[in-house]
């Protein structure tokens, strides 16, 4: 294609595709400011729960604390997943993201990291204030938000599948639950796991090891699975 | 190659088939459930450990292997409904995944029997135990998604895919006993020397247990997907004559 007629039918490059997408998403979470901010209320309530339902005690408490952020961050991220896809299915604007001629992949990639950005970068931001508030031991800290930011992106990822394969039924909630949690289990358990290894001065760098090779998995595979399932939910 | 490949996807060619293997695999069923219970429940020495309960091994191994086969094979037939479109193919996706579910449950209550008494305990947060337990849950999530989609043809692929995707969870399994050193022991080494741990009179009626239990398996997936044929193709006629032919 020369030139002149691509100026006269101007094609939009992947990696401009890519970034409308990230943009649209961002703006539309922008715009509507409780979805924005329902993930992050609710990952500090369920925070909240643990002191009050368990124990307000130090001792005990920080010896559960890495779990419990960890348990409410993925039930966090599980709840704004439904936004993924939703109102985008509703509204038509996914049946024209398929028909485009980008490939699936890129576009799926960035609704992730918009998901990632608005409902997983808060949650690692606050971790510390919450660690803090649970009595997680000082030397703990890095490794729980170290975690939690490669830990996250995989969680959106992961829920993306869930999400898009659910999309268009009418009861998804709790059979999103029943489908995405279970996936999302081993990345719990590294991560809860590398920071109570720190707790107890052991070396934690065979977690970081397998925490990236799952995001590394998860960035390569699970967009195109999300891209197959949103496929034969919107056929 | 392509005429047998072609004519494996046919429902009424394996309906056809799979009648005439059945009573094949009932016998060879009995044969080898009899000899290998009788074996495994009067004749195996006891344990130098664990005594009389050593016998539990004999139903929990077979039916916690068949239950890791599963969902590879769930995740295969997935990826065949989706590559070739073989309607036979998710049939078998479908039956499996109960069958999946059960035999998992089955694996963690035989396990639960055996562990009370040697450990002491019904359950542990052990790696192996809470790797099946989630499997058990991907199963149940493999079904709740079926039955949740209205078509068939885009519950067929959407569980293609969640199977696919949960087979990650299975070298997990396997190799959870050898990545975390918690309370489940790792399998054992078979090994001809009658002196050894494990002499031939321990492992081949286990051997036996195991190919009983993999053909009741086959026997179950097979019933099952037949069943499955005949809702099916309800509409066609072979069915209909089938069922024509069938005295009420």
């Amino acid at each position: 294609m020369t030139d002149h007629t691509a100026h006269q039918n101007p094609q939009v490059s992947t990696w401009g595709a890519f970034r409308a997408t990230l943009k649209r998403d961002l703006l539309v979470a922008f715009k509507r400011r409780n979805d924005l901010l329902n993930p992050i209320m609710f990952f500090l309530i369920v925070v909240t729960l643990f002191p009050l339902g368990v124990s307000p005690d130090p001792v005990e408490l920080s010896r559960i604390s890495a779990g419990v952020v960890w348990v409410s961050a993925l039930l966090a991220s599980m709840l704004s997943l439904d936004n993924l896809y939703r109102a985008d299915y509703e509204d038509g604007s996914l049946e024209q993201l398929l028909l485009s001629p980008q490939p699936l992949y890129f576009l799926v990639l960035a609704k992730n990291i918009a998901h990632w950005l608005i409902s997983g970068l808060p949650v690692v931001i606050l971790s510390p204030l919450l660690a803090y508030m649970l009595y997680l031991p000082g030397e703990a800290y890095t490794t729980l938000v170290l975690t939690l930011l490669i830990g996250t992106p995989v969680l959106s990822l992961f829920g993306s599948i869930g999400v898009a394969l659910t999309v268009g039924l009418g009861s998804r909630g709790l059979i999103l639950a029943v489908i995405v949690l279970p996936l999302s289990t081993p990345v719990l358990i590294i991560g809860a796991k590398a920071v109570t290894d720190v707790m107890f001065g052991l070396p934690t760098g065979s977690h970081f090891a397998l925490l990236g090779a799952i995001l590394a998995l998860a960035l390569s595979v699970a967009p195109l699975a999300s891209a197959a399932a949103l496929k034969i939910s919107v056929n | 190659m392509w005429l047998w490949f072609s004519k494996l996807g046919s429902p009424r060619w394996f309906y056809d088939l799979s009648g005439k293997w059945l009573p094949w695999l009932y016998g060879a069923m009995l044969v080898l459930g009899v000899t290998g219970l009788t074996w495994a429940l009067l004749f195996v020495p006891q344990d130098y450990q664990q005594g009389e309960t050593i016998r539990i091994m004999y139903v929990h191994v077979p039916v916690a292997s068949i239950s890791l086969a599963c969902f590879p094979l769930m995740a295969v037939a997935g990826a065949i409904t989706l590559v070739w479109k073989m309607k036979l193919a998710d049939m078998v996706a479908k039956c499996v995944a109960p069958i999946g579910a059960w035999f998992t449950g089955l694996a963690l209550a035989t396990g639960g029997i055996w562990g009370e008494p040697i450990w002491g305990t019904w359950w542990a947060w052990d790696a192996r135990l809470t790797s099946m337990l989630i499997q058990f849950f991907l199963f149940i999530g493999v079904i709740a998604l079926r039955s949740a989609i209205e078509s068939p043809d885009n519950a067929a692929k959407a569980c293609a895919v969640l199977a696919i995707v949960g087979a990650i969870n299975v070298p997990i399994i396997k190799y959870s006993v050898e990545w975390w050193n918690t309370l489940h022991q790792p399998a054992s080494r078979f090994s001809m020397d009658p002196v050894a741990p494990n002499p031939p009179e321990v492992w081949v009626p286990l051997v036996i247990m195991i190919c009983a239990v993999y053909v009741f398996f086959v026997i179950t997936l097979i019933l099952r997907t037949r069943n499955e044929i005949l809702v099916r193709e309800r509409r066609s006629q072979w069915v209909k004559d089938l069922v024509a032919k069938e005295p009420v």
